[in-house]
């Protein structure tokens, strides 16, 4: 337990103390806010009838929640091995969960801080987001979203040795999904294929249980659903992630 | 620490190629070689970072691979890449590190003061000088108190004065009876803390001894040399006692296997006050051993 409280002060000081990658981070999604806004001000969405506002905000959300956590998760994994801190942690009696729950616990915390900042701004009368009583279920949806992109992470930080490596993996990881699983385009928009294919993205499962959540549409059904498809992608990728694990480079 | 025939390989590469050496509890035990010798994979086969492709090693009477916790909290290492949490200070770093192994506060404050580092406490890891970090790297390795300790190369790109500052500190640990397994490409050094060193090159250990017995083993000549203007080359062979003589950088060099004659012959010639001796040193019976013989 202590192991774990030593990570994550270590790791929150190092998260706090980098000022440039906090601002972007949290900064990120409300430009796309302000982008969108600008670009469908006034529009409704023929079915339903909500303003568009309450399609791009739990999108963006869910996107720059998820980037967040996978690139974070995957940048901290490839640094710490690089540069043999994880070699370090190693050498004293830490078991390898404290390493990963204390980073997890930063994760969580990051998404949850962006959630609340872009949800407030979002809801500033200019952006006009209509929020539903039902948005209490966003909150496990984010807690799994979060998870389920962490786990991603680990699989991309395992992976790649360099920084540059990470950005590359993670760009093409993340901004496909964002067109192809509804976050910054509405699914039902989309080609019927196209709409089968996004089941196979945890995005889009994020997205929809945002979406839900902020809204107040869809059932305890689409709640389980959405939910479990997050828990799904946090196996699969949870279960790659430990394969791939390296405590140092080289063989 | 027992090593029994143990070799590795990074594909073709034979890293380390049939080692076996036994360093005995409170020995201040040298590993010397060139770079690519084979100590860092050595070191790491010993902590139990890599696994090795054959033979046996026991470290305080346990095997290290795979990761052996119970092992690890007796045993500290500091690696030639000096690792540190990133963007914290130097008393913060080593606050995280003692809590990882369980210990208080004033541990760390302990290791940061052996290291005398206490001044720089406050200072990012990043904003420190390459002799501090590597300081901080030991007071890394040493927060735990461990009874066996492995450093690689800690004064590597160190100044002169912070190397012999790291001497004493090294002394102060053999002292407490601590092991000490110590890699060095500085030769000196080897000679002034070891009790006994092993010279490996090519991944094998191509001798083992004490410092004194590798260079009487060389059996190298003494050199006695002078001024060129004191003395010609030519009286110099005549000398009694010496063997050879011949002219370099502005002096006169004979080599003799009886400095004591030769010694008083000169100082009858020319006067002591000019003469200087140079015996063989541990660098000689390094370069002879690894091959790079330029100078003998
Ligand atoms: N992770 C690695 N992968 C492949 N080759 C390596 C690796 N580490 C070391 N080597 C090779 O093994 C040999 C021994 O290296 P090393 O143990 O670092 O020597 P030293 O510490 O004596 O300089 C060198 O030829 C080096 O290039
Ligand atoms: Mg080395």
């Amino acid at each position: 337990m202590s192991t774990y409280t030593a990570l994550a002060k270590a790791n929150y000081k190092a998260y706090t103390r980098d000022v440039t990658t906090m601002f972007f981070t949290f900064a990120f999604p409300l430009i796309f806010l302000v982008v969108f806004g600008l670009i469908f001000s006034g529009q409704r969405v023929t079915k339903g009838g909500l303003p568009y506002i309450n399609y791009t905000a739990p999108g963006v959300l869910s996107w720059g929640v998820g980037n967040a956590a996978l690139f974070g998760v995957a940048f901290t994994m490839m640094h710490w091995r690089r540069d043999d801190i994880l070699r370090l942690i190693w050498r004293t009696p830490t078991p390898l969960s404290s390493v990963l729950v204390s980073r997890y616990a930063i994760a969580l915390g990051v998404g949850l801080v962006q959630a609340v900042l872009f949800t407030a701004v979002a809801l500033l009368p200019s952006f006009g987001l209509h929020l539903s009583g039902g948005w209490p279920t966003g909150l496990p949806v984010l807690l799994l979203g979060v998870t389920a992109f962490m786990a991603v992470g680990l699989v991309v930080g395992s992976l790649a040795d360099t920084p540059e490596a990470v950005a590359a993996i993670a760009n093409c990881v993340m901004i496909p999904m964002a067109f192809l699983s509804g976050a910054f385009y509405p699914i039902t928009l989309m080609p019927h294929w196209l709409q089968d294919v996004s089941h196979v993205l945890p995005l889009r499962y994020f997205n929809d249980g945002l979406l839900n959540a902020f809204s107040g549409q869809g059932g305890w059904g689409d709640f389980g659903i959405n939910c479990g498809g997050l828990v799904v992608f946090t196996v699969i990728f949870g279960a790659i992630a430990t394969k791939t694990f390296r405590w140092s480079n080289g063989r | 620490m027992l090593i029994e025939d143990v070799h590795k390989a990074y594909g073709q590469v034979r890293a380390v190629d049939g080692v076996s050496l036994r360093v005995e509890q409170g020995e201040f035990f040298g590993i010397l070689g060139p770079n690519g010798a084979g100590k860092t994979t050595l070191i790491e086969m010993v902590e139990g970072l890599r696994e090795p492709d054959r033979g046996t090693i026991a470290v305080l009477g346990t095997t290290p691979w795979p990761r052996d916790v119970a092992l690890l909290r007796r045993i500290g290492v500091q690696t030639q890449a000096s690792a540190f949490f990133t963007r914290l200070t130097a008393v913060e770093h080593l606050r995280t590190v003692a809590e990882l192994y369980g210990l208080g506060p004033d541990a760390a404050d302990r290791s940061l003061a052996q290291a005398g580092l206490t001044e720089k406490a406050g200072t990012r890891v990043d904003k420190l000088s390459g002799g501090q970090r590597q300081r901080l790297a030991i007071a890394t390795a040493l927060i735990h108190r461990p009874e066996l300790i492995f450093l690689d190369e800690p004064t590597a790109a160190l100044d002169p004065e912070v190397r012999r500052t790291l001497w004493d500190m090294l002394r102060a640990l053999r002292g407490e009876g601590r092991t000490i397994i110590h890699t060095t490409h500085h030769l000196d050094e080897a000679e002034a803390l070891c009790d006994r060193v092993a010279i490996m090159a090519g991944g094998r250990i191509v001798a083992l001894d004490s410092p004194g017995n590798l260079i009487r083993a060389l059996d190298a000549p003494t050199r006695l040399s002078v001024p060129a203007g004191r003395l010609s080359v030519h009286k110099a062979e005549a000398v009694d006692g010496v063997a050879r003589a011949y002219e370099e950088a502005g002096e006169v060099v004979m080599e003799t296997r009886e400095p004591g004659r030769a010694l008083v012959a000169v100082g009858e010639l020319t006067g002591l006050d000019q003469v200087r001796t140079r015996t063989a040193t541990l660098e000689d019976a390094y370069l002879r051993l690894t091959g790079s013989e330029h100078t003998a």
